[in-house]
């Protein structure tokens, strides 16, 4: 049985993004950045599978991201112009990418996980970089946008892209609010505050995490995948660690750990983004320090705020300002 | 083939000199107090971009690269004092998500002062025109950027381990606890190595500026080999970083004379093969860094 509190932010939060089409256009947005605020927070949320759920401080999701945006794009340029079908293709492929860097990263924690997600990520964008006749190199390439079926089906655009994309997000919050409440889940969390523990019952840590990480890509690719589409242009800086790290700012800016925090940072960031970019070229400089802020000010995001309130009216002697992130993440200071 | 191989192997020992540079601050931060400082690049550029602008005003090299490395240090000591010192209680993900939003913001103010392309750095006259050894020419600038790295390293490992501060810094990347219940001030010696990393990223950044050219992003170029040559080294080993960073640039500079598109790519399969032989890195010691 849910809380009361939870339905009514459920059915705000599935209201407001219904209804996002109609209300972007009165304030002057356009509907494409609702796509982008959706598919943003795909990528935020694959993030939070490893960094909420798991513990880990995972800060190369941009990879997955923009390995599912080549994969579907290349296949929608040179093979068939599909859109399932290039969906399916991205994420496959970057499923099949978070399967080949898994084994490096599996045995790691702490700081020592996160230089190896920097790295390893980077090795898609030089890929992407580099490999100029087919993926265009530093310019990219753009694609037409393709059918939904293929052949003479119908090409979904502005708003019924957006509702398309919608569904599949949907679908995929709940599956993973249900991935996150089985025992599978259950022992990420559990990962997340106390690995020794859970190993002591018997359970192999690294090969959970070896499965969140094939998650985390599944969910960054399709997300990848459907923004390239979006976009219909694929592009090196799409797999940056720049952008990984704006996915790890929106799970923070959010709240990290919960369902809803990557959706509300992606939307801040997101929105940010393109009121700001439109008033000053050098919007960066704002997101930044933005960044900075909420680091310093507000560590457990927006949601976290009315959380972090409610602690601490239960138990008033909490120091606020440690282990905001579940314990598991400091291990491997200990030597 | 000699003639062609020579002049690389020593651009790679140039690079992997400045590799292992970079590396040796990050690795420094890192182990004392967990920070991934992901605003090392940008400490490197707006060395760079300091020195530039002593130069044009008419200060001469030296001058301007002890001057521009002196500020960029007091700069990084007041930004740790500011900004990531309050997060050394919290997990490190912030203070590396803290270093990001820096990075950001410092590209983007140099791209608002100095403009958006390279500016023109060049070595110093003494130091332009090649000097010969045996049947090779090389550029003298590069060869002053080896003796000068490896001046600093040197200068370094003297300062980490024949000075009482250095024993200090190295004691608290062991236990900073018990070395704050002895008495020494933490929080000092956290500034200082903050300060000392950022020392070393600034000298490297003048002298990449006049090697590699001077613009907005030239030292994130250069950050993410010298990460590379953290994992590579292992994490928490100076050595580790002196040979991972070696490796690094001659695996990059070779690979650029016979297969110009894996440059990069080079050095993650160069990564992924150590890894997979010694998964904590070439000199890491087991159980530090989990």
């Amino acid at each position: 049985m849910m809380k009361f509190a939870n339905v009514i932010g459920v059915s705000f939060m599935a209201v407001l993004l219904v209804l996002l089409p109609l209300l972007l256009p009165a304030v002057g947005l356009n509907i494409s950045l609702g796509t982008t605020v959706i598919l943003f927070a795909l990528a935020a949320s694959s993030v939070n599978v490893l960094l909420g759920f798991t513990g880990l401080m995972a800060f190369g999701n941009a990879a997955f991201f923009g390995v599912g945006a080549y994969g579907s794009a290349l296949f929608i340029a040179d093979v068939n112009a599909n859109l399932i079908l290039g969906l399916i293709v991205g994420t496959v492929c970057s499923t099949l990418a978070a399967a080949i860097i898994a084994p490096f990263l599996i045995r790691r924690r702490g700081i020592y996980f996160s230089l190896l997600t920097i790295a390893f990520g980077q090795v898609f964008y030089f890929i992407a970089y580099r490999w100029s006749n087919v993926t265009g190199g530093e310019d990219g390439f753009s694609i037409s946008k393709p059918p939904i079926f293929g052949g003479s089906s119908p090409t979904l655009n502005g708003s019924s892209y957006y509702y398309f994309c919608l569904a599949i997000f949907a679908v995929l919050l709940f599956v993973l609010w249900r991935i996150m409440r089985s025992p599978f889940g259950l022992t990420l969390q559990g990962i997340a505050q106390n690995e020794a523990r859970v190993r002591y019952l018997g359970i192999n840590s690294d090969r959970f995490i070896f499965v969140a990480l094939l998650l985390s890509g599944f969910v960054a690719g399709l997300g990848g995948a459907l923004y390239s589409v979006s976009i219909a242009f694929s592009y090196p800086l799409l797999m940056d660690w720049h952008q990984s790290g704006d996915f790890v700012m929106m799970v923070i800016l959010g709240g990290v750990g919960t369902i809803w925090g990557p959706v509300i940072g992606a939307a801040i960031y997101a929105i940010a983004q393109n009121v700001l970019s439109s008033f000053t070229p050098a919007w960066q400089i704002i997101i930044g320090g933005m960044f900075i802020f909420f680091v310093l000010v507000f560590p457990k995001g927006l949601l976290g705020l009315g959380a972090a309130r409610r602690r601490r009216e239960e138990e008033a002697s909490q120091d606020p300002d440690v282990a905001v992130v579940p314990a598991g993440l400091i291990e491997g200071r200990q030597p | 083939m000699i003639e062609h191989l020579a002049p690389e192997i020593v651009n790679g020992i140039v690079l992997g000199a400045f590799y292992a540079i970079i590396a040796i601050g990050l690795s420094l931060i890192m182990n004392l107090t967990g920070t991934i400082n992901l605003a090392h690049g940008s400490f490197m550029t707006l060395a760079g971009y300091l020195a530039f602008t002593l130069m044009s005003r008419g200060s001469n090299f030296w001058f301007a690269l002890a001057a521009s490395a002196i500020c960029t240090a007091i700069i990084g000591l007041v930004v740790e004092r500011l900004l990531i010192s309050p997060l050394y209680k919290r997990v490190p993900l912030y203070s590396l998500l803290l270093t990001f939003g820096l990075s950001l913001v410092f590209e983007e103010v140099f791209r608002l002062i100095w403009g958006p392309s390279t500016v023109p750095f060049s070595a110093p006259p003494e130091l332009s025109g090649a000097t010969q050894i045996g049947d090779v020419f090389l550029p003298t600038y590069r060869l002053f950027i080896m003796v000068a790295l490896v001046v600093v390293m040197v200068a370094l490992l003297v300062f980490l381990y024949r000075t009482r501060l250095g024993l200090r810094l190295r004691g608290a990347v062991q236990d900073a606890e018990m070395l704050a219940a002895l008495g020494t001030n933490t929080q000092l010696l956290y500034m200082t190595n903050f300060g000392l990393g950022i020392l070393l990223a600034a000298i490297a950044g003048v002298l990449a500026a006049g090697l590699l050219g001077l613009g907005p992003t030239m030292g994130n170029d250069l950050l993410m080999p010298a990460f590379i040559t953290v994992v590579i080294g292992g994490m928490g080993s100076l050595a580790g970083s002196i040979v991972g960073g070696l490796l690094v640039g001659l695996a990059i500079s070779i690979t650029t004379l016979y297969l110009p598109a894996a440059s990069e790519v080079i050095m993650y399969v160069l990564m992924a093969v150590v890894l997979l032989i010694r998964p904590r890195g070439l000199f890491g010691e087991e159980g530090i860094f989990g």
